[in-house]
């Protein structure tokens, strides 16, 4: 009986969803062949490199979908204990990188706390929602409040917009997941349209002018409404079939800015077109179905709010991506999961569905709620 | 624990993945707006990003006399451009490049401001008309100057300087308006005709302009040449104009302060000179004029500027009694033989007007009223013809009707009539404007331009004569329909004009056989003379200040017995007809003799 339930370790990588580790591989293929026309046919400037990443990154992947998911529960608290003291490393101890304070420098690795936050948030949730019985009375969501709200503020202060996003809409997700009644999200939405001028005066210069842009990138073609003028012109000009792999005019004459990380769905776009857009978001749809699959069949709490998370939050960076360079929504730091180059956003990413495989080897796993402590 | 809340988790689960999918739908939509419906404007504007033009002037076309001599030409100027896509050390370019030629303090000044304000393709001129020594200076250190390049360019030149530059007129850069009304003349460095010849013919005279294109990068630095689509070189324009003879003349005319004389071939209407004194150097203006040579030009009060070969309207005089004899001949009011008495004055009412001769001319007939200028004579038979006929024949022969269609800034002189004068005088046409019309003078105004196409249709024996300023070989004009012995008894008048001791051209005439003039002097008042002048014996203006002087005209042809040259000259404020007879005498003198000269 615990043969089945819990599988030896040959036997769990055999049963590993090899269906979505061939997805991601597919995925950041695409992204490698991106690259390489962003560099103008130069295969070591980035393209190289991400490979190095990504082969990195899928040890790192399949070691955390190995390990028994208890371990993970076990150490949630722990890892978002340890993400929050990096984030107040890098926002106290002055770590300070270049520009915005995002990056600890490891000497192995440049880590970005807020990126590690990510899911160790979702983990935390995850065993928060996992020890308690529902439906959650009202009181008991203070603690998960105050989880999402304390990084949040410290990512937002750095400052990085897209990160603090993303934290409140998964960690808003997960609440809605949990059984939250729907009008405490509706009093909270209230709530934050009141705080919104608050807000405002917490934002940068730099963020208000792109959410002023946003609305009209018009104004000021040649000063930060460029991005979004020239992203729309590569996008538009690339027709249905685009105009070629190499062959995009926007990319390779710099027009596109940042065309080998956030602006890499365009140079997709330009370069193949609609076409090759829509392959590109089959793909992630694909990808997303199968760790559905893994959300709809997995026994246990923990897990399903893990999967959950993770899926959810690779679904805010395509959103977000695919909208912000389309002019959909303002431009936020948001990498095209998978294909943008950069290190830690791809390690995150696979970390993430490292536990996404985690949980799809133990679906069947079922695991008591009673709180263990923090061990 | 389950059942109850693993329900709804799967309903909001469900709900979630609805949602995002809905999301990633209007994504599409979004996609497929950008790149199926608005695909082609986007495609526009990145081929508009991509690809930046540099226009190629067209070499303007030449202007050449008669005889093949250029009058406008072109000549090949060297300058140094600054490319600005390598504007980085210009600095120090520029300081390199003083040590090599001469630049000033303000171009360089100039040059850096440029830089400032352009982007990318625009080259920057940064000096022109560079001698043979700062070019090879130049290209020997071309090294050390990054982005400075020499670039050869054309410069508008008039070789026979201020000889025909009312004619040619000149080429200067488009005005913003022009450039408003026409873009393609936004063109740096295009230059259009502004007056003259230069503006008459600029249409054919421009050429088209070509264009490179380039590919750029977002930094507008060339990538590469994309395609070259060669200018098209402007037409060359052959006039009629005797180039010897246009500036003989003009050279001639500068001894007065303003003159104007117009010479035309009688057998086919070719224009052979037009000139307007005093004149003025065309060669300041393709590079701009400087600012003292324009005010010294547009202030001067014997108006360089203008072409009075057509634009100048003067009474013309007595230079007209000439069409009123051809007005009462075809109309059968008097004969050869018709006398009247001249006893110096007549009235008409209770005015009185004057024969130029105080003392009368005694019983004149037609020949002698013409040859010494009778006016009395005149204004008895303007009064029996009548405005009607007169203003008829003047239109018929030329008066009041320009010339040379469309030509810049000619105009149309005045030849009133009734209509006329209750229109734009609000009165009635009196007996008086009639005696005065028919002495060139009242309302009267005509341009050289339209006595010399009269003269010269008179002394070609009636014919229609067209001018031209352009073409070759005969013409034949069409028969103006007056009786040939009327034509022939003026011409013989205009012969003893010029020719018997008692016309008033005879002292100027032109003695060789063969070569003589036939012709018809005129001087216009430009101020009335009053009763006490008159009195005094002062019907002579010589002793007035120069603009109240009457002008001097002279109508004429030659040689007298076999017509070819036919000239209208008018000396302004002459004081009298001499000095025109005397210019138009020269100056047939000197078509014979060229003419003689080339068919050799």
């Amino acid at each position: 009986m615990t043969t089945d339930i819990i599988p030896s370790l040959l036997q769990k990588f055999s049963r590993l969803n090899w269906g979505i580790f061939f997805l991601i591989l597919l995925i950041s293929a695409i992204g490698w062949g991106l690259l390489i026309s962003a560099a103008g046919g130069d295969i070591h400037l980035w393209a190289l490199k991400q490979i190095i990443r990504f082969s990195v990154g899928v040890l790192i992947m399949l070691f955390i979908a190995l390990i028994d998911l208890r371990w993970w529960l076990h150490f949630s608290y722990l890892f978002y204990g340890l993400s929050l003291a990096l984030l107040c490393g890098v926002e106290f101890l002055g770590f300070i990188g270049k520009g915005a304070e995002r990056w600890i420098d490891l000497y192995v690795i440049q880590l970005q706390p807020s990126e590690l936050m990510k899911i160790a948030l979702v983990m935390a949730l995850a065993r928060y929602f996992h020890s308690q019985s529902f439906p959650l009375p009202f009181h008991k969501l203070f603690v998960p409040f105050l989880l999402i709200f304390i990084p949040m503020i410290l990512v937002l202060r750095q400052p990085d917009l897209g990160t603090a996003m993303i934290l409140l809409m998964v960690g808003g997700t997960l609440f809605f997941l949990a059984g939250v009644s729907l009008w405490v999200f509706g009093a909270t939405l209230v709530g934050i349209g009141a705080s919104i001028p608050l807000l405002w005066s917490f934002l940068h210069e730099y963020q208000r002018d792109r959410i002023f842009m946003f609305f009209d990138p018009s104004k000021d073609s040649l000063g930060k409404g460029y991005h979004i003028i020239q992203s729309k012109i590569a996008l538009g000009s690339g027709g249905l079939w685009g105009k070629g792999y190499m062959q995009g005019t926007q990319a390779s004459l710099n027009f596109l800015p940042e065309k080998q990380t956030d602006f890499i769905f365009t140079l997709l776009c330009e370069e193949w077109g609609f076409m090759g857009g829509i392959f590109l978001l089959f793909l992630y749809v694909f990808l997303m179905v199968m760790c559905f699959r893994i959300i709809l069949t997995t026994q246990n709490d923990f897990g399903r709010f893990v999967a959950a998370g993770m899926t959810i939050s690779f679904f805010f960076y395509i959103f977000i991506n695919v909208a912000m360079v389309m002019g959909l929504v303002p431009v936020v730091g948001i990498p095209l999961p998978l294909v943008s180059y950069g290190g830690t956003a791809m390690l995150t990413l696979l970390m993430g569905f490292g536990f996404l495989l985690n949980v799809g080897l133990h679906r069947n796993l079922k695991i008591p709620c009673l709180s263990m402590g923090f061990f | 624990m389950f059942e109850k809340e693993s329900t709804q988790f799967l309903r909001r689960i469900l709900f979630l993945g609805i949602l995002q999918l809905m999301l990633l739908i209007l994504l599409v939509g979004r996609m497929s707006y950008l790149q199926i419906f608005e695909g082609s404007y986007y495609h526009l504007l990145a081929e508009g990003n991509r690809i930046a033009t540099r226009p190629l002037l067209p070499l303007r076309g030449q202007i050449y006399d008669r005889r093949g001599v250029p009058l406008a030409h072109n000549e090949t100027s060297f300058r140094v451009v600054l490319l600005t896509d390598k504007k980085d050390e210009i600095e120090e370019t520029l300081e390199i490049l003083s040590g090599l030629i001469t630049l000033l303090p303000e171009e360089k000044e100039e040059t850096l401001k440029m830089v400032r304000k352009k982007r990318g393709l625009d080259s920057i001129i940064i000096k022109d008309n560079l001698t043979w020594n700062e070019v090879s200076a130049i290209e020997l250190h071309a090294g050390d100057l990054p982005g400075i390049s020499i670039e050869v360019g054309s410069v508008r030149k008039y070789p026979e300087l201020i000889r025909g530059a009312h004619l040619l007129g000149y080429v200067a850069s488009p005005s913003e308006k022009e450039q408003e009304k026409d873009p393609l003349l936004s063109i740096p460095g295009l230059q259009i005709g502004k007056v003259g010849l230069e503006k008459y013919f600029d249409s054919r005279l421009r050429g088209i302009p070509g264009h490179s294109a380039f590919e750029v990068n977002a930094k507008r630095k060339v990538v590469r040449e994309l395609h070259q689509i060669a200018s098209i070189a402007g037409e060359d324009i052959h006039l009629t104009i005797d180039g010897q003879l246009q500036s003989y003349t003009q050279d001639l005319l500068s001894l007065h302060e303003s003159a104007s004389a117009v010479v035309i071939d009688i057998h086919n209407g070719d224009i052979l000179a037009l000139v307007s004194s005093p004149s003025f150097n065309p060669n300041l203006f393709p590079q701009g004029i400087s600012h003292k040579d324009w005010h010294e030009l547009r202030d001067n009060p014997y108006v360089p500027l203008t072409n009075k070969a057509v634009s100048g309207l003067f009474p013309p005089g007595s230079t007209v009694k000439l069409f009123v004899v051809l007005a009462a001949l075809q109309s059968g009011l008097i004969d050869k033989e018709s006398t009247v008495y001249c006893p110096g004055y007549v009235y008409v009412g209770t005015h009185k007007f004057h024969c130029w001769r105080k003392e009368g001319h005694g019983t004149v007939n037609v020949s002698r009223a013409l040859s010494e200028s009778c006016d009395v004579f005149f204004y008895e038979i303007a009064k029996k013809a009548g405005v009607e006929r007169l203003a008829a024949l003047y239109h018929d022969v030329g008066l009041g009707e320009g010339g040379l269609e469309s030509f810049p800034y000619s105009k149309k002189g005045l030849v009133p009539d009734r209509t006329w004068k209750k229109n734009i005088k609000n009165a009635k046409w009196t007996v008086s404007d009639t005696i005065q019309m028919s002495i060139g003078q009242g309302y009267m105004l005509t341009t050289p331009l339209e006595l010399a196409v009269a003269i010269s249709r008179l002394a070609g024996g009636g014919k229609r004569l067209i001018p031209r300023l352009e073409g070759q070989g005969p013409l034949s004009f069409p028969d103006m329909g007056y009786d040939g012995k009327h034509v022939e008894m003026i011409r013989d008048i205009m012969n003893n004009t010029c020719n018997t001791p008692e016309g008033t051209a005879f002292r100027w005439r032109i003695p060789i056989a063969g070569m003589e003039m036939g012709g018809k002097t005129g001087t216009s008042q430009v101020r009335r003379i009053t009763m006490e002048q008159r009195k005094a014996g002062q019907t002579k203006t010589t002793h007035l200040p120069w603009k109240y002087r009457e002008h001097g005209f002279f109508v004429g042809y030659a040689p007298v017995h076999a017509p070819r040259y036919a000239i209208a000259v008018i000396v302004e404020h002459a004081g009298g007809a001499g000095p025109a007879v005397q210019a138009a005498r020269n100056i047939l003198l000197k078509a014979q003799f060229l003419e003689r000269e080339h068919t050799r």
